[in-house]
């Protein structure tokens, strides 16, 4: 009853016997949007909704901020306690390849090479990908998946305003990016590589943290555009590879004297990279980047004025209305589910595998200049050649060892958020559809091998000159699978028996993995380096393969995925 | 529950009438108990109704004649079969909706539709087009798309295009506007017609009144009343409002006449339905002025059976 009173006094409720006129905070509103988007009322509870923001964030921040200042720290700890002058100056030579270049930077300062110019023209690129990852997931978390799940409604009909969401995750962001180049300065100062001065340490994180903030702003502008919070932080992520790679193109061009430079100019992660710390150390690059964080913010907010909560600018593409005769039964289902995943995968693998096969003509070269801890690892420095194959077989097997833990992990996934459950409500059997998936994720991980060697043996090929490298070095590649499919079998039986302890198989992938990387540095015993999945087959084509280890690695799988498949007939699924 | 005729499983002539049989099922979660000693019969060709309040048990009891959770005491039989044990062969047999129907972000509702229906041994594809109409679904959107309703809406047009003997549907209505209530309700009763048995889990008391032949209510894990919808109201009480000048001490005495207050020149009682013939006898040698009596309604039985008494 107040309520209808006050309005009436107000002059909102219907005017009895006049012409309705349009109600006083309508006409409000029309003026104020007139007036301007980024009126008064838009940011609205911007102190609240970030304090809030940053009670969220209270684990998630902290996290991103010291594990990347601990990177900083490791790469700066390690570099300056394993290299000395003589070893640096052979890294360089690697270092200045144009693959090189094509990866890391512009390289400015290697002809004088000092640990600290090292670190920022080797592993600065990491830690600016890793700025920028950082603030694409916060800004997609806090905008557009907040819309996506509705909760964004529950705060707009509450006392704030249009932008004050936006805006809040943004100042977050910045906030976490200066956290960031604070953290990674000391970090990098106080380390062993005695960075000197400060002003160009300083420089470096700052330049980091900026490609923290230009991605922050990219996303914000891409959370507007698809009403989803994935493809959200894709499109981000497309915007971030292609500034790599028109860096990455750039700086190959410039280190082998071509002409397409420029292109670096191009790339947020090549104006933090043009500040050149230790060597030129200058700032006016990093005007670029506030430009387009400016510009990048204001479109932002535009677009948002432009568009309904929850809705996308750009709509979401319509699929088939019938299913395609593969999605019929659940090894077709198993398939389709992992298919971008693997296609993804499978282009990753060929294009390192490629990337790391070009380097083994300057690994040749340089190969007399090179520390000898490395080259004993590599197989020592007349096998030179074969030793870095197999050693990347070996490589690639962790990492796609990663792959197949994720992806046995995807059919736990499946089950937990019930879309397995009416898979087995039809006439679908539970060993069959344990036997679908495993199947997906074994010949998965053959083919990403295959890719893999294929990649390696065409780079080593090609750079070296030498058509014979190919094939065994795809043999090399591929002979590691057995290894992996026992790693898978481990993880079934685990998924089978007892699903919460299915992140045990990455126990026994790190350990694995450690031993075979690290054990020979550490001069471990046999005994302990034969507890590696990694240890057995062989390095091809540097070692012989052992037949003996391949039959064992291949009966145990299909023992533990067979156990895996009964064990999961007998327990209950995990239901809502 | 003595008003039912009973369908005694024994034999297989006799197995042949029945769809679901469950008798004193027990799960239990290590100490909580789920299901505590359920029994529970469904004719084939019947549209049974199986209401309960939350945590009652309704989810898992339909899950365990999936086969998709093991019961730990008692015996079930699914089409005379044990679900478990014979989980494929069955599944071909019948068709299930969750109450919340989740479906893969990047597979349409058409392709999802066809996935269900194929696994389950066939789709037939003119009537999946007829329910996709009657239901007003866009089969091209993608599943992340979808809003609850219209994931619900899948998983039903899936279920109901399937050629199968038995609908095992838990709350397949939640999130469905009032209009696709309807049409839902029309389906149903053309499965009926078609010779189907549907078990039907539900909150929407005039959906369940509409549909089932036979209800079974489920409390604490325990069914504790089945029967017809007039069976179960025989087996409950008339609120009677009689205008009347004078007390009747006979009434304060009779059994089956309950919370007997007089308010004014009225008296209002509750009666045992089984003991109204007798109750009117004793008020016809009263100068009755006016009388009305309310059957229950499902909403009482319900309350009275989700309260705390007892």
């Amino acid at each position: 009853m107040n309520l209808l009173a006050a309005h009436t006094a107000d002059g909102d409720g219907p005017v009895r016997g006049g012409v309705p006129r349009a109600p006083r905070a309508r006409r409000h509103a029309h003026e104020r949007q007139r007036r301007g988007r980024l009126g008064e009322g838009n940011l609205t509870g911007l102190g609240h909704l970030l304090m809030f923001m940053l009670r969220r964030d209270r684990l998630w921040l902290p996290i991103w901020v010291l594990s990347l200042s601990a990177l900083t720290a490791y790469f700066a700890n390690a570099i300056a306690l394993v290299m000395d002058g003589g070893s640096l100056q052979a890294l360089t030579v690697l270092a200045k390849n144009p693959v090189m270049a094509l990866i890391t930077g512009p390289g400015y300062g290697l002809d004088e090479v000092t640990v600290p110019r090292f670190i920022v023209g080797m592993y600065g690129v990491f830690l600016m990908l890793g700025a920028a990852l950082m603030s694409i997931l916060t800004v997609s978390r806090h905008t557009r998946a907040e819309e996506e799940t509705g909760r964004a409604e529950l705060i707009r009909a509450g006392v704030t305003g249009r932008h004050t969401q936006l805006i809040a995750a943004l100042i977050l962001t910045v906030l976490m990016n200066v956290l960031l180049s604070c953290g990674m300065a000391a970090a990098f100062q106080f380390s062993r590589a005695e960075p000197d001065p400060l002003f160009s340490t300083m420089l470096f994180a700052i330049s980091t943290g900026t490609v923290g903030c230009v991605f922050a702003a990219v996303t914000a502008v891409t959370a507007q555009l698809s009403a989803f919070a994935r493809a959200a932080s894709s499109m981000a992520g497309a915007v971030l590879g292609l500034s790599f790679v028109l860096r990455g193109i750039g700086d190959m061009s410039d280190v082998s004297e071509g002409d397409l430079a420029w292109l670096s100019w191009l790339s947020p992660l090549g104006w933090s990279q043009q500040t050149a710390a230790f060597t030129l150390d200058r700032w006016w690059p990093l005007l670029y980047s506030v430009a387009l964080f400016v510009l990048l913010v204001i479109a932002a907010l535009l677009l948002q004025s432009r568009r309904d909560l929850g809705a996308g600018i750009v709509a979401e593409r319509l699929g088939r209305a019938h299913a395609s005769s593969m999605l019929s039964s659940p090894l077709g289902l198993a398939l389709r589910l992992q298919s971008t995943n693997l296609a993804w995968w499978s282009a990753s693998m060929l294009i390192m595998g490629g990337v790391f096969g070009s380097f083994t003509g300057a690994m040749d070269k340089s190969a007399n200049a090179m520390p000898p801890e490395i080259i004993a690892v590599m197989g020592g420095r007349a096998g030179i050649v074969d030793g870095y194959l197999g050693y990347m077989a070996l490589y690639f097997a962790i990492i796609v060892a990663a792959y197949a833990v994720i992806a046995a992990g995807g059919l736990r996934a499946e089950e937990t958020v019930f879309h397995t459950e009416p898979v087995l409500a039809t006439a679908v059997s539970r060993s069959g559809w344990l036997a679908s998936w495993a199947a997906v994720t074994l010949f998965g991980t053959a083919g990403l091998m295959f890719m893999a060697g294929l990649g390696e043996g065409l780079g080593a090929a090609v750079s070296m000159d030498d058509r014979s490298l190919l094939w065994p070095t795809v043999l090399g590649h591929l002979a590691q699978t057995p290894a992996l499919w026992a790693l898978l079998g481990f993880a079934y039986l685990l998924y089978g028996l007892a699903p919460r302890l299915l992140s045990l198989s990455w126990v026994v992938f790190a350990t694995s993995a450690v031993l075979a990387l690290f054990g020979q540095l550490l001069e471990l015993d046999d005994v302990v380096l034969d507890l590696s999945l990694f240890t057995h087959i062989g390095q091809y084509p540097a070692q012989d393969l052992s037949a003996e280890a391949i039959v064992w690695f291949v009966v145990t799988a299909a023992v533990l995925v067979g156990v895996g498949m009964i064990a999961f007939r007998r327990r209950d699924l995990v239901t809502a | 529950m003595s008003t039912l005729t009973r369908i005694r499983p024994e034999g297989r002539g006799a197995n042949a009438s029945v769809a679901i049989s469950m008798r004193d099922v027990v799960k239990s979660y290590g100490r909580a108990r789920a299901l505590d000693g359920l029994d529970l019969e469904v004719a084939r060709g019947e549209v049974h109704g199986f209401l309960g309040p939350n945590g009652a048990g309704k989810s898992t009891t339909i899950r365990i004649l999936l086969g998709i959770l093991r019961h730990n005491a008692g015996t079930v039989r699914l089409l005379g079969e044990d679900p478990w044990a014979k989980a494929v062969p069955l599944h071909r047999r019948l068709a299930y909706v969750p109450g919340d129907v989740e479906l893969w972000p990047g597979l349409t509702g058409g392709e999802a539709i066809d996935l269900f229906a194929r696994l389950r041994g066939g789709v037939d594809r003119r009537r999946r087009d007829e329910f996709i109409e009657a239901f007003d679904l866009d089969p091209r959107k993608k599943g992340r798309t979808y809003s609850k309703g219209n994931r619900q809406k899948v998983a039903l047009i899936s279920a109901l295009a399937s050629d199968v003997e038995l609908l095992l549907l838990d709350e397949p209505t939640a999130g469905l506007d009032p209009l696709m209530e309807a049409v839902f309700q029309d389906c149903i009763r053309e499965a009926k017609d078609a010779g189907r048995t549907v078990l039907l889990s539900s909150h929407i008391l005039a959906q369940v009144e509409a549909l089932a032949d036979r209800v079974s209510i489920i409390r604490s894990g325990r069914i504790v009343e089945t029967g017809t919808l007039s069976e179960l109201r025989h087996l409950s009480r008339t609120t009677i409002t009689v205008g009347l000048e004078h007390d009747v001490p006979a009434l304060s005495e009779m059994a089956g006449v309950h919370d007997l207050v007089r308010e004014g020149s009225r008296l209002h009682f509750s009666a045992d339905t089984a003991q109204l013939p007798q109750i009117m006898r004793v008020l016809g040698e009263h100068d009755v002025e006016s009388l009305t009596a309310t059957p229950p309604t499902l909403e009482q039985l319900l309350l009275r059976h989700y309260g705390k008494e007892e």
